[in-house]
């Protein structure tokens, strides 16, 4: 396979995925003004989503004031913003545009359909009315892009590097978003237990859409931070969690190894994190200090696309 | 102008010609509201495939969908063979004449054309004289601008030899034909046109250079999204089942042209480019482009990789070139042209350069390098200022410029608003030749001005597409 084609597969499904967290972070931002007397946390969060998305200096920038209309513009419309859903789907239309061939027709259709469903309301004033109408038309079409590539693509290498593109950016994002969020989930002696707590703990969980699979989880237990820290980092189950990203960008990059005959950087680095997280426990990650294990994470997620860069898409040559 | 001193192509007199007898009385019989949901279909339709085009302006691209019109043109079988005899004797033409203006040159010494033509050509490059191009095949693939001015002539306007698109559009336009009226597949014999791409594949194949001993690796190379026909690159890629590359991925190395995979550097033997020359290679042509392979010239003329269509091949779709074509035919194959020429002054000469500026009015003029419908006046229909400039552009430069009379284009009905409603077209097949094969499928490209009484049939310019029916018997 061609590695620009590669690259394209890898990226075009790489923005889907950030436009569908984006979608679901808007969701729970939605979620908190129809919830009265949360003024403070309602700042937060909307805070917190313009710091996970690591847009926030950008947004003071160019709007001032923390805004709940402007943010979600922002989010969604604003060209400026590197990250908005509307550059988000443009990009990954861009990517699989070039590479046409290597998807299915089926697979084509249903990005084409979610760019021109999205223009619709790229192309008129904003209206906040529209926002969970909005937030539903990016859910739905990415799932059904998501379900498209598994049900028609062939299960050869470019399907790899499509799957890789999900699992890289939502290993970041979810890292990130628990960073953002750390302090919540840090015990404290005046909160513990509060209806605080309980609250920002649902919100963070929604945050990544794994409320209600936290519920399967555990059952009906009391919420506490040991359990959403096991839950969104180390449970296997959870397809939001680092430990589930991990777990198949490794399955991907076993695949590549085993299709092109040959043992790469990538394989190798993926295969140490995975083992680390598979024997780590909440207590040693707590011990280590949240902040310092996500930083890390992040880093070193970020050194193994460095090789898969390297390698497949051999953009240094 | 008037319609009735056109070509009529569906209507003689009152009566309907045969090859439309059963579609004329189809589209008479479609109920409005039934035209107009089809419509709505097949705009959908090409939506959803992706054909679209990228049209320009100074802040943006945008995309477009070229619009399509559903009456089709008809060809009637004995049609179709005279076209496609005297489409086989103009490639041949073509490529002998390229073979010889970058060898011998024996047409020069024959004083059958002036040498200032070849040589002062800026569509010549002298670095491909000497350079044996395989099997002496300099332009495989030809789109031919053919128009129709009465029953039974059909003439050449323009040979489009460097990258002629277009093709994509006449198998998509089939597709969407095919699914939104079977029955009248059913009921009429028409030749198909969905094998172009294992042609084009065959016809590749069999243009290997000197250093390829194996099943040749074959790659088309655009130059991106953003280009105009990008759309069709990739569906052809897909079609023929082979890369789709941009500059960026090939890189050469001592004189061998590889493509960036997932598994490493893999050899190119042979590319169908759909660039245009001065983009192919930044160390032979344009220094400042970001687009090309350097070292890929050094490449083909080491016989590692051959570039089709040849660099230095446009010069024989050059419109001076263009009114040689019959003396070209002649000098070659030693045979009377099937299809005509248009009537063609060159203002190269004195004296053609005195009637064409005396009669501005009643010509078309056209820049001998230009192309798309840029660049040209039409008499009937300029103001007098404009006349006047245009004048003083050909006096200060007559090399650069060739008159035509304004043509009177055969008209085929569309869908209107108020149901059919006569249109101009021209039609553009397009061939194939390569080592001693010619291949040519039964259809074309029809293109049709979409505004009333309009000769400019160009896509960028308002034109819209029609399906071409190439009837069986």
């Amino acid at each position: 396979m061609l590695s620009r084609t590669a690259e394209n597969l890898y990226w075009t499904s790489r923005y889907l995925e950030r436009a569908d967290s984006i979608a679901r972070l808007l969701e729970v931002a939605y979620r908190i003004s129809l919830i009265p007397n949360t003024q403070e946390g309602y700042n937060n969060e909307w805070e917190s989503i313009l710091a996970t998305s690591g847009i926030k200096q950008d947004y003071l920038t160019s709007y001032k004031e923390i805004k709940k209309e402007k943010i979600e513009f922002f989010l969604l419309f604003e060209t400026d913003n590197f990250s908005s859903v509307k550059n988000c789907i443009e990009k990954s239309r861009d990517n699989i545009k070039m590479v046409r061939t290597a998807v299915t027709l089926e697979v084509w259709n249903a990005v084409n359909t979610l760019y021109y469903r999205y223009q619709e309301y790229v192309n008129k004033k904003y209206s906040s009315k529209e926002l969970p109408e909005i937030i539903e038309l990016i859910k739905r079409q990415v799932n059904l892009i998501k379900g498209t590539i598994l049900n028609t693509q062939l299960l050869n290498d470019g399907f790899d590097f499509l799957t890789l593109g999900n699992y890289f950016e939502r290993a970041d994002f979810t890292a990130r978003i628990i960073d953002v969020k750390y302090f919540i989930l840090l015990p404290s002696s005046s909160f513990v237990g509060s209806q605080v707590d309980n609250f920002q703990w649902s919100l963070m969980l929604r945050s990544v859409s794994s409320y209600r699979a936290f519920k399967w989880a555990y059952g009906n237990s009391e919420i506490d931070y040991i359990k959403i820290i096991d839950f969104l980092i180390l449970n296997s189950q959870c397809p939001r969690s680092l430990f589930f990203s991990v777990e198949k960008i490794n399955h991907h990059l076993t695949r590549l190894k085993k299709i092109y005959g040959e043992k790469t950087a990538s394989l190798t680095k993926i295969n140490m994190l995975y083992k680390t997280l598979k024997s780590s426990t909440v207590t040693q990650i707590l011990d280590e200090g949240l902040h310092d294990f996500l930083s890390k994470f992040i880093k070193d997620i970020s050194s193994v696309y460095q090789s898969v860069e390297k390698k497949y898409f051999m953009t240094s040559q | 102008m008037l319609f009735s001193s056109m070509f009529n192509e569906v209507m003689e007199g009152s009566l309907v010609r045969k090859p439309y007898n059963k579609v004329f009385n189809w589209a008479e019989a479609l109920p409005k509201n039934i035209i107009l949901q089809k419509q709505i279909q097949a705009e959908n339709l090409f939506k959803k495939i992706g054909v679209t085009f990228s049209v320009y302006n100074n802040y943006d691209v945008s995309e477009r969908l070229i619009p399509f019109d559903m009456f089709p043109r008809i060809l009637s079988a004995a049609e179709w063979s005279k076209i496609k005899k005297g489409i086989y004797q103009r490639s041949l033409a073509i490529n002998a004449f390229l073979t010889d203006i970058y060898n011998s040159a024996e047409i020069l010494k024959a004083q059958i054309l002036p040498e200032e033509l070849i040589y002062n050509n800026p569509a010549y490059d002298i670095r491909m004289v000497g350079f044996k191009v395989p099997k002496n095949i300099y332009s495989p693939i030809i789109g031919t601008d053919i128009v129709r001015t009465d029953q039974k002539d059909f003439k050449v306007l323009e040979d489009n030899c460097r990258t002629p698109s277009g093709v994509s559009y006449m198998i998509e336009n089939r597709e969407i034909m095919m699914r939104m009226f079977p029955e009248l597949f059913e009921s009429l014999k028409i030749e198909t046109v969905e094998n172009y791409p294992s042609y084009l594949l065959d016809i590749l194949r069999s243009l290997a250079p000197s250093k390829c001993k194996k099943d040749p690796n074959i790659v088309i190379l655009t130059p991106g999204p953003l280009n105009s026909a990008y759309y069709e690159h990739s569906f052809l890629a897909d079609m023929m089942g082979i890369e789709l590359v941009q500059g960026t991925d090939l890189f050469v190395d001592s004189n061998i042209t590889y493509m960036k995979t997932t598994q490493g550097a893999r050899r190119v033997d042979i590319i169908y480019r759909r660039v245009d020359d001065e983009y192919l290679d930044p160390l032979y042509y344009r220094s400042d482009s970001l687009l090309g392979v350097p070292g890929i010239i050094n490449s083909y003329k080491t016989g590692n990789v051959n570039i089709c269509s040849a660099p230095g091949a446009g010069i024989a779709d050059d419109k001076a070139i263009y009114t040689f074509m019959p003396e070209i035919i002649k000098f070659y194959l030693a045979e009377e042209p099937v299809l005509k020429n248009i009537k063609t002054w060159r203002c190269f000469n004195k004296k053609e350069l005195q009637y064409v500026i005396h009669n501005l009015k009643d010509l078309v003029v056209k820049e001998v390098h230009g192309s798309g419908g840029y660049g040209m006046l039409i008499g009937s229909s300029a103001s007098k200022k404009e006349i006047l400039k245009f004048k003083n552009k050909i006096i200060s430069n007559p090399n650069n410029f060739i008159a035509q009379p304004i043509l009177k284009l055969s008209t085929v009905p569309i869908f209107s608003k108020n149901r059919l409603a006569q249109r101009h077209v021209d039609l553009r097949p397009f061939s194939l030749i390569g080592h001693k094969k010619f291949k040519l499928v039964s259809g074309a490209l029809t293109r049709v001005a979409l505004k009333k009484n309009s000769l400019i049939v160009n896509s960028s310019q308002g034109g819209g597409v029609k399906d071409t029916w190439v009837l069986s018997e």
